[in-house]
């Protein structure tokens, strides 16, 4: 049966623009560096390495662990890149997290990043050719056919912007500092892709988040209280089929079914403390809220409407600021299951939640077809 | 840890200019390895992928791979943007948890699309080394010339290896390039880059391959004679060819002692050298003697096609065991310019 | 990107280079997409019938993703060149490098009368943007025969240059019910 996994460290740049002070290695050094500091290891404790990080073409560094393995301390060790689109992040920590749960390894390094500045990420999205319309642009419809479905009104995603950005002043780390943001500026900001703003979007950024995953021995031994891993999930689906709903993907759904299975999570809204899920655009919290069965079909946005999702809500959501304040495409993943860890080691600071023992980390790509997601809890499963 | 075996290995013949889709390509490929294996498609506990992006030259291009498995309900899947071995390496530590017991892994790659003596630069730190445009080839012949001025190997050596490969090779109907040709006339081909022959560097190839991993008993089952993984392990060395001593493979030689290579006798080792000089270093590095047959296949330098052949390695090794009745042989993976990356998978037959 | 700096003006230590890397790829048109492109150019739009699920897909694949069953010519129909808006979305093109599309302009899915899968990322002509509507019944614009030269996209998917572009028919616009399943 699997070993226990616990999360010993969690580490991650200052998310930002432009990180013109330091070379890709650098950037993934930094947040390694914080991660194995925050566990109280050193480079030489880690046995194995495991990198996520989106296309090559985001930067234009071909299979970057060849680069990387310097940096990362992996010389003489084994270091795999797990590469999954937008969920990448998640779905690194899930292989890394295998690693330890199989029993192979001990003491586990996990990293993921991006460095936007250093290429064109609307090109690289549109597969290097003329006419590439953006993840924007791509999901707009999706978004479109949830308000129709679910005949939510408008204000529901302004909503999501708001608070999201405004968690995001209470993360240090976060990219997007919009400290005047309200409603009508989110309303009042260009339509980019119809129906979706400007202010509803997700930035691009530079940054790399990354932490340190040991076996029981380890997160026994750990000073600081560890998040024991008692779930993990990936699932993926055919990203077009005829009948396929994009909108609730059977496979988010499916995904959460394994982790919450696993986790012993029977009524995911009483069960779970707090959510981090992947929003890069504001209307994924609702349609998020019910493919994560925290809502039924239609009713999601009831829950951001009613102030459910903030901080001080039934269900936080995003504390961190999620997606729509931060975004290195390929740490976006990571970094959802990092602020879990965070949450349930008592570790977010100002944005931490209060009495956490359950979180939820959630991570999605493709076209709204790949999931990740673990379930991690104060206590050993 | 828990017996996992290979009970099934399918893949296309390494060709160049293939016109198919990598989906397409994929299809048969996936479906005769699932076929073969005896385990039904919707029993696969886990799926495993490995491509690269840059050699189809457009980025996510493995999404569309994923038809091809039939990803419909959805499926417990991950992809690697390595060499299909590495994906076969975790699909092996999926199935050590205890809760699935069987594992579909696939590779392609197309890489005639594009020209990897470029493309490859990009694997290169970009700062200091990708300006350089210094290629894979140019670097192996750096290589190359390190081994020849150890006065251990002559370009003779060489030119056996690429020989022998291609004599090889006729048995194998999947390979791309053979013939009876002597070390003599592959002595006599051109320099490609001093001291690499044409003959010393493997001709580029497109092709798919999968393979069905199954844990415990179910194994026995559904397979005759499956191969069982009795170690497997990777390890990789310092970027920089400054850094590293290339004429030995250090991150060959962990790999292949932390996967219990030398505790036994291997019988049959397929290796993935691309250039000649590559197996040599091998042979050192997995410590084989004269007695172990290398690369009956005719080896990645009888068609490589880049980010599948590591894969095939293991699968031609399965075959060895599978097919003709071996008892332990040897697959290896490389990555990166000269041997930087490397894994090594050690194969036993029952009985 | 940030622009080179030169060193010796006034403009502090060297932050960025920049590095445009052109890799040149020949992607090959498959045989099943020359198939589909030659009867494109004839103005056939043709799909297949899955023979184990019966879904009909175009353009044509050389396999059912649902049955993983592959079909051939024996599974093919021909499909009418109309069909429903089934969604859409209105793009300011992005300008980057390469970026060809100056103007905003619509993208659709479009589902074809006979077809059980949609035809993506559509150019949608003929209307203002602000009046497109999921459920609109549009017919092709094709490009004269001389002009549809090059086959089916190498992923498969979409016309080639055959079709330039979907123009509301001016029927009244299909019901929800019949679209709602197909959002994509």
């Amino acid at each position: 049966m699997a070993e226990r996994c616990a999360v010993v460290g969690v580490g991650q740049t200052h998310h930002t623009k432009v990180r013109d002070d330091v070379s890709l290695a650098g950037l993934l050094r930094e947040a390694g560096h914080r991660a194995l500091e925050d566990a109280e290891m050193s480079w030489r404790d880690i046995d194995a390495v495991v990198i996520g990080t989106a296309p090559d073409s985001f930067e234009g560094v071909m299979m970057p662990e060849l680069y990387l393995a310097d940096a990362l301390g992996a010389a003489g060790k084994p270091i795999l890149r797990v590469h999954t689109a937008g969920s990448v992040g998640g779905s690194t920590a899930v292989v890394a997290s295998h690693l330890v749960q199989s029993g192979v390894r001990e003491r586990v390094l996990t990293l993921a990043f991006e460095k936007q500045s250093e290429g064109d990420t609307t090109w690289a999205l549109g597969g290097g050719r003329s006419g590439g319309v953006g993840a924007g642009g791509y999901f707009a419809p999706h978004i479109r056919a949830y308000i129709s479905r679910s005949k939510a009104p408008e204000y529901v995603g302004w909503m999501v912007a708001v608070k999201d950005r405004r968690n995001a002043l209470k993360n240090p780390y976060a990219h997007l500092k919009l400290p005047d943001i309200d409603l009508e500026m989110v309303r009042d900001s260009p339509m980019v892709w119809e129906p979706v703003r400007r202010l509803e979007s997700c930035p691009a950024s530079d940054g790399a988040c990354a932490m340190v995953l040991t076996d029981e021995a380890g997160g026994d031994a750990a000073s600081k209280p560890p998040a024991w891993v008692h779930g993990t999930a990936v699932r993926s689906e055919l990203g077009q089929f005829p009948g396929r709903d994009p909108v609730n993907p059977r496979g988010g759904r499916d995904c959460a079914a394994d982790v919450y299975r696993q986790a012993g999570i029977t009524n995911p809204i009483e069960d779970v403390d707090v959510v981090e899920c992947y929003v890069p655009f504001s209307w994924y919290e609702p349609m998020w809220m019910e493919n994560l069965g925290f809502a039924g079909p239609g009713e999601g946005w009831r829950l951001t409407e009613d102030g459910e999702t903030e901080i001080g809500g039934t269900l936080p959501v995003n504390p961190s600021g999620g997606v729509l304040s931060s975004n290195p495409i390929g740490a976006s993943g990571m970094l959802r299951f990092a602020e879990a860890a965070m949450q349930v080691r008592g570790t977010a600071g100002e944005h931490q939640v209060d009495g956490v023992r359950t979180a939820v980390g959630h991570a999605y790509g493709g076209a709204a077809q790949y999931f990740a997601m673990w379930v991690l809890r104060d206590t050993k499963p | 840890m828990r017996d996992v075996a290979i009970v099934s290995f399918a893949r296309t013949r390494a060709h160049a200019g293939v016109r198919e889709t990598e989906a397409q390509l994929l299809f048969p490929v996936v479906a005769g390895a699932i076929e073969q294996s005896g385990i039904p498609r919707k029993e696969i506990g886990f799926t495993c992928s490995g491509s690269a992006d840059y050699l189809a030259g457009a980025s996510f291009a493995f999404v569309g791979n994923l038809e091809a498995t039939g990803a419909w309900p959805p499926i417990s899947e991950s992809h690697v943007e390595m060499d299909g071995a590495w994906a076969l390496y975790e699909a092996w530590v999926r199935l050590q948890h205890g809760d699935v017991d069987s594992a579909l892994v696939y590779s392609s790659g197309i890489c005639t699309r594009g020209d990897m003596r470029e493309v490859l630069c990009l694997q290169n730190d970009p700062y200091y080394l990708m300006p350089l445009w210094a290629d894979h080839v140019s670097l192996a012949a750096l290589q190359a010339r390190a081994l020849l001025d150890t006065g251990t190997v002559t370009e003779a050596d060489l030119a056996e290896v690429a020989a022998r490969s291609r004599r090889a090779a006729p048995g194998n109907p999947d390979a791309q390039v053979s013939g009876d040709v002597t070390a003599a006339s592959m002595a006599a081909e051109p320099y490609v880059v001093s001291p690499l022959r044409t003959g010393d560097c493997a001709p580029l190839a497109d092709a798919a391959a999968a393979v069905v991993l199954v844990a415990g008993d179910r194994a026995r089952e559904v397979c005759e004679r499956p191969a069982w993984i009795r170690g497997i392990d990777h390890r990789i060395e310092p970027h920089y060819p400054g850094l590293r001593d290339l004429t030995t493979s250090e991150s060959t030689r962990l790999a292949a002692r932390h996967a219990g290579a030398g505790d036994a006798p291997v019988e049959v080792a397929e290796v993935t050298a691309a250039f000649s000089h590559e197996e040599l270093i091998l042979r050192e590095a997995l410590e084989l003697g004269d007695t172990v047959e290398v690369n009956p296949s005719g080896g990645a330098l009888a068609g490589h096609a880049v980010m599948v052949s590591g894969l095939v390695r293991i699968g031609e090794a399965f075959r060895q065991i599978h097919d003709h009745g071996r008892r332990r042989t040897l697959g290896h993976a490389t990555s990166g310019p000269c041997l930087q990356q490397n894994l090594v998978c050690v194969l036993e037959g029952d009985g | 990107m940030t622009d080179t700096e030169r060193p010796g003006e006034d403009s502090g230590p060297v932050r960025f280079m920049t590095q445009h890397i052109a890799l040149d790829y020949v992607v090959r048109v498959s045989p099943l997409a020359e198939r589909f492109g030659e009867q494109l150019r004839s103005g056939r739009i043709v799909g297949q019938r899955c023979s184990s699920c019966g879904l009909v897909y175009v353009p044509m694949r050389a396999f059912c993703p649902m049955c993983t069953v592959a079909m051939g010519e024996e599974d093919e129909l021909e499909l009418a060149d109309r069909g429903i808006v089934t969604s859409f979305t209105v793009l300011t093109p992005i300008q980057y490098h390469g970026q060809k599309e100056r103007d905003d302009y619509a993208l659709a899915s479009i589902l074809l009368e006979g077809a059980d899968g949609t035809v993506g990322q559509q150019r949608l002509t003929g209307m203002p943007l602000d009046q497109i509507r999921m459920g609109m019944r549009v017919e092709a614009v094709w490009a004269p025969p001389e002009e549809r030269a090059s086959a089916a996209g190498e992923r498969g998917y979409g016309f080639g240059n055959a079709i330039e572009a979907w123009r509301p028919t001016g029927a009244p616009d299909a019901p929800t019910a019949e679209f709602a399943a197909h959002v994509l």
